[in-house]
């Protein structure tokens, strides 16, 4: 077996890849709020709030689109 | 109704430092914490993005388009870009290369630099059109209202 280098080689994810979306939410909640705030006071609330926005987002774009591949189109294919 | 806030001034400087290293800009415009935070957000991502999907995410001979994205992330996405590069290349000669990321994996890997590369352009308007925020911002701003 072949050893592992971090940077160099990818992480076995692939059962788990949707773990990605988290820290992927916050590192743009960090800039986009650093870049849109006008003091810091209160910035890492709005960080996590934004980065929650984002994941639950996502999550209800995943389960609409769950719904019209899975369920609506074969409805009205059937 | 006039305007009463700090207007926006060009920042040319701003604007490339932003793009030689994320965060510099604002930094060099007097907003320390803000350019730190846009720093460690931006190359956190891209680093996240390589540490996720190895160094392969980012190539631009086989994902010509992501590059251009992943470009915006300056040049710490050239120089990965060309290791990645001359390491492919040493491959073909002697060993292959270890493991390339597929799926999901990397598309996540992809995905994170992109972002951080269009984020950063987004920083880098901000820097070089730049409009002071909050109170003990703006070192320019400040220097300039001495003059």
């Amino acid at each position: 077996m072949l050893a592992y280098t971090p940077f160099l080689d990818p992480l076995d994810l692939h059962t788990a890849w949707w773990l990605t979306l988290v820290p992927l939410a916050l590192g743009i909640s960090v800039v986009y709020k650093a870049v849109r705030v006008k003091d810091f006071k209160g910035y890492w609330g709005q960080v996590v709030m934004m980065t929650v926005q984002i994941i639950l987002g996502i999550i209800a774009i995943s389960a609409g689109l769950f719904l019209l591949t899975e369920v609506f189109i074969p409805l009205v294919e059937s | 109704m006039s305007r009463t806030g700090p207007e926006e001034t060009f920042q040319p400087v701003a604007g490339v430092l932003a793009f030689l290293v994320p965060g510099m800009g604002h930094v060099w415009l007097g907003e320390t914490k803000r350019g730190i935070l846009i720093g460690a957000g931006i190359l956190g991502l891209f680093l996240g993005g390589l540490l996720i999907g190895g160094i392969d995410v980012v190539d631009r001979r086989s994902d010509k388009w992501w590059f251009f994205l992943q470009a915006g992330n300056g040049p710490v996405a050239f120089v990965t870009e060309a290791v990645n590069a001359r390491m492919t290349a040493s491959s073909v000669n002697n060993t292959p290369r270890e493991v390339v990321a597929i799926g999901r994996v990397r598309e996540a890997g992809i995905l994170y630099g992109a972002l951080s590369g269009m984020l950063n352009l987004l920083v880098i308007i901000d820097a070089a059109w730049h409009t002071p925020r909050g109170s003990g911002s703006g070192r320019r701003m400040a220097d300039e209202d001495l003059l």
